[in-house]
């Protein structure tokens, strides 16, 4: 007895109108039950491709990560996208999925919900991050403690909507992870665009603030959020002994002249055209892609047309 | 509101007495609570019982015109309800509850979609007069799998049911008042029983559904086995081996063979089921006197 | 019930041309949906799915959160000109709640929702065509959309739908062949080639319903592999087009600690 497709009825098993793909699936064939041998040399081959329900290796000899589950001794994966192993673990990232955070990864959020003494912030997360009052820089003094007054005028420091800079500080024993501001670096943010992006583009760097010539400054967040805005001097953004909080959550936008402005569309667009062929993105890539376009003399719009983003991703990919 | 769910020692007992083939009421893994069947004074009135789990069922039949793109069927539609009286986990309110379209699509499956009434035979004259059965099944108390218990109740009251004779002369309708003609029972083409298993993951490993020792299978499962089994398996069948409905949707993923293994108990049970229920009817219509000599 | 044309005529042939154990033409396409976390569309000839997953993300209402799991939340629409009967379904429907309802609990425990404790899952049906197989459709456009969406699955759920004809069985019917025969639908996990599903509503043999059981979970298996070769070209497409793009040098090393 055979089970057919339409196309082909003759031919035999299962090939199909997706003959290349059924071709892979062949072949994969073999390497699903790989044993432990070929395990070892696939530190060389780094990206594996697996599917969820298919056996990687045995449970024994193996720990088992994120991605994957243990039934009879096998060590199956969860997830499709590409095995990774440090020793004795095995894990598979997936390449499309939610942000997983981790303690101090710096991430750029938005206010849902005002709680008693904590703010809801989405994250691109499996669950609503929450922001405590007392994670927050308050008005007079750096450290203080809190008092009753804060906690009634909490939507005078962020109200629903607003947009925020900041760092995974703990995690809840559910999951949901805590978000601290306490630096300069971090808190409202105003004077620009966000853009989003799939989390695994952005990677781990040494500074996920810097900032583009013409005046535009870039703060990639870990969970895909990526804020563009116009360039803050260096020392107005230090402020002097204590700080402002008048302008630290001031919610109105400086003059932003019609330059930067374009600037920050340029970018915006840049980084749609690399999420959308799925080029990580780091300050070197956006850099160079700046330039480039720059360069090109491409008007902001110009630049989403195909022909254009093309050339942008085979000018940023092959250098 | 949701219940809320078992403690987890009560949990355990039940797990722990399963690996050993016991059940809390002391019944054997395949073995169904007590059925009783009480009819009431009119036709087609008929009060289920299996165990605790109580439903009354009632018919009636009036004379309609029928749907113009359907002259020659009769209708039969069936109302039910879960009210709270039944368990205080079910609300009256807002929109149906799972439970109540499971009920709902089950009776509609097993009563009118099996085609278990000749339809046809209802009809008096073609495309003026039909006859309407309404079946309205209330759900009095429950106590563990509602769902057979209501299906069988909804059955039992067709099958007991009769109605009123007719005679066609021309376009002339005639309905003989039960005093002068006896009523006619309604002719059915099967009675399918509807028969659900509850599902155990094996072992102590409850979360771990893909194990690959055979799950436990229970049927006719009472209210805590049903909360705490990890997914159920539905079957609608009659005494001559035809499913009517197969209803699995998720939990414990079975081989085929576990499939087939509980078809053939549920295979047996509704041959027993049969027999039973063709008794009680026919002792109760003796008992009536409806026939006129 | 009958209808004048042959189901099966005396060559073997259907009545679109197929035979008695052939599959329509299946496309699967991963292609991803502004704003959802991951989608899919399946067809399988003419009827045609699509499904997108939002999630896990916080729960919409505080009182759906499950403190151990996370909670899944299945919508079903059909579209009214999905069938040759224009038609408006309510959302209230019982037979699109009840189809919800199955998607949903197939699906419960094949998603790891312990890893999510207090999210939700969104998982949004959209029914475009109808022509047979349209609960298959769904449960293939649904494991899909979750594979794309990064959620974790025990395994991949396949489904087809079977019937039989004067003792023929046959797979993946149109709705000409479900109006006139008794059909199953049949979910199967191909790695241990369990059955998760089997849904059917009309009169059948129990030794006819065994023989389309049986034949219906070897159909799963192959489904699995188009569906199978799918993913795995997407991820692959997905991991050379970020390949491409890696240039910077201390850029691996971060990616190593990472997922350390």
């Amino acid at each position: 007895m055979q089970i057919t497709f339409t196309s082909f009825p003759s031919q035999s098993g299962l090939r199909s109108a997706y003959a290349s793909a059924t071709k892979h699936a062949t072949e994969d064939d073999e390497d699903a039950y790989m044993d432990v041998e070929p395990f070892d040399d696939f530190e060389s081959d780094s990206s594996r491709l697996t599917c969820p329900g298919e056996t990687l290796t045995s449970a024994q000899s193996f720990m088992r990560g994120h991605g994957t589950y243990v039934d009879n001794d096998d060590v199956i994966s969860s997830v499709a996208g590409t095995v990774e192993r440090v020793n004795k673990l095995i894990t598979v990232r997936a390449l499309r999925t939610r942000y997983n955070p981790e303690v101090g990864d710096l991430v750029i959020g938005r206010i849902t919900e005002v709680q008693p003494r904590r703010w809801k912030v989405d994250a691109n997360s499996r669950q609503d991050a929450v922001l405590m009052l007392s994670s927050v820089n308050l008005p007079g003094g750096v450290q203080r403690r809190k008092l009753e007054s804060d906690e009634l005028q909490m939507r005078n420091f962020f109200e629903e909507g607003d947009l925020l800079v900041a760092e995974v500080q703990a995690f809840f024993s559910d999951g949901a992870m805590s978000l601290h501001t306490r630096s300069l670096k971090y808190g409202k943010l105003r004077n620009g665009q966000l853009v989003t992006v799939p989390p695994i583009l952005v990677r781990r760097l040494k500074s996920h603030f810097f900032s583009l010539p013409s005046g535009v400054d870039l703060i990639l967040g870990l969970n895909g959020y990526i804020w563009v805005s116009k360039h803050v001097k260096e020392s107005e953004r230090e402020g002097e002994e204590g700080f402002d909080a008048e302008a630290v959550y001031s919610n109105r936008n400086d003059d932003i002249d019609d330059a930067t402005r374009t600037a920050i569309a340029r970018v915006t667009n840049i980084i749609r055209i690399l999420a959308a062929h799925s080029v990580p993105l780091t300050d070197v890539v956006l850099l160079e892609a700046y330039e480039w376009a720059v360069e090109q003399d491409a008007d902001v719009k110009g630049l989403l047309q195909e022909d254009v983003s093309d050339a942008l991703v085979a000018a940023v990919t092959s250098g | 509101m949701r219940p809320p769910s078992p403690s987890i020692p009560e949990k355990e007992f039940l797990f722990s007495t399963l690996e050993k083939s016991l059940r809390l009421d002391g019944r054997g893994l395949i073995e169904m609570r007590p059925l009783e069947l009480t009819f009431g004074e009119e036709l087609g009135h008929v009060d289920c019982t299996l165990g605790k789990t109580r439903v009354l069922a009632q018919v009636d039949a009036k004379m309609v015109r029928p749907l113009p793109e359907r002259p020659f069927e009769g209708i039969i539609s069936v109302h039910s309800e879960i009210s709270p009286m039944a368990s205080p986990e079910y609300e009256s309110t807002g929109r149906p509850s799972d439970e109540e379209v499971a009920l709902s699509r089950m009776l509609d499956k097993v009563i009118r979609r099996s085609d278990a009434v000749d339809r046809e035979a209802l009809c008096i004259l073609a495309g003026q007069r039909v006859w309407h059965l309404r079946l309205t099944i209330h759900c009095l108390s429950d106590a563990g799998n509602l769902l057979d218990c209501a299906c069988m109740a909804g059955m039992v009251a067709l099958r007991h049911f009769r109605r009123p004779d007719v005679e066609v002369i021309g376009d002339e309708v005639t309905v003989h008042p039960p005093s002068s003609r006896a009523p006619v029972p309604l002719s059915l083409h099967h009675t399918p029983f509807s028969l659900t298993f509850a599902l155990f993951a094996p072992s102590s490993s409850h979360t771990n559904i893909s194990s690959q020792t055979a799950p436990i299978t229970l049927l006719d499962p009472s209210l805590l086995e049903q909360r705490l089994a990890s997914g159920t398996l539905s079957l609608a069948l009659n005494a001559q081996r035809e499913l009517c409905v197969v209803h699995k949707a998720g939990g414990v993923p079975l081989t085929p063979e576990e499939v087939l293994s509980a078809v053939n108990i549920a295979v047996q049970k509704a041959k027993e089921l049969e027999k039973m229920v063709d008794a009680r009817v026919r002792e109760d219509w003796a008992m009536k006197k409806i026939e006129v000599r | 019930m009958s209808s004048r044309i042959e189901i099966l005529n005396d060559g073997g042939f259907r009545s679109d041309g197929r035979r008695q154990y052939e599959l329509r033409e299946m496309t699967f396409d991963m292609a991803e949906q502004a704003g959802a976390d991951g989608s899919a569309s399946v067809a399988h000839g003419l009827t045609q799915v699509r499904v997108s997953v939002f999630g896990p993300r916080e729960a919409k209402m505080r009182s759906q959160t499950i403190h151990d799991r996370a909670n899944i939340n299945v919508e079903v629409g059909i579209a009214p000109f999905s069938t040759g009967d224009r038609r408006k379904r309510s959302k209230g429907d019982k037979r699109i709640l009840e189809f919800a309802s199955t998607i949903k609990s197939t699906f419960e425990p094949v998603i790891q929702t312990a890893l999510y404790p207090r999210s939700q899952i969104d998982i949004f049906v959209h029914v475009l065509q109808q022509d047979g197989g349209v609960l298959q459709a769904c449960i293939n456009a649904t494991t899909l959309a979750l594979a794309n969406a990064g959620v974790p699955l025990l395994d991949f759920v396949c489904a087809v739908t079977g019937g039989v004809h004067a003792a023929a069985p046959m797979l993946d019917l149109t709705t000409l062949e479900e109006n006139d025969l008794p059909h199953v639908t049949v979910a199967v996990m191909p790695r241990t080639g369990r059955v998760t599903l089997v849904s059917m509503e009309t009169r059948l043999h129990v030794d006819r319903f065994e023989e389309i059981l049986r034949l219906a979970g070897q159909a799963g298996g192959v489904i699995h592999k188009e569906m199978r070769a799918v993913v795995r070209e997407r991820t692959k497409g997905l991991v050379d087009a970020m390949g491409a793009g890696v240039r910077t040098s201390d850029f691996a090393e971060d990616a190593m600690v990472a997922d350390s």
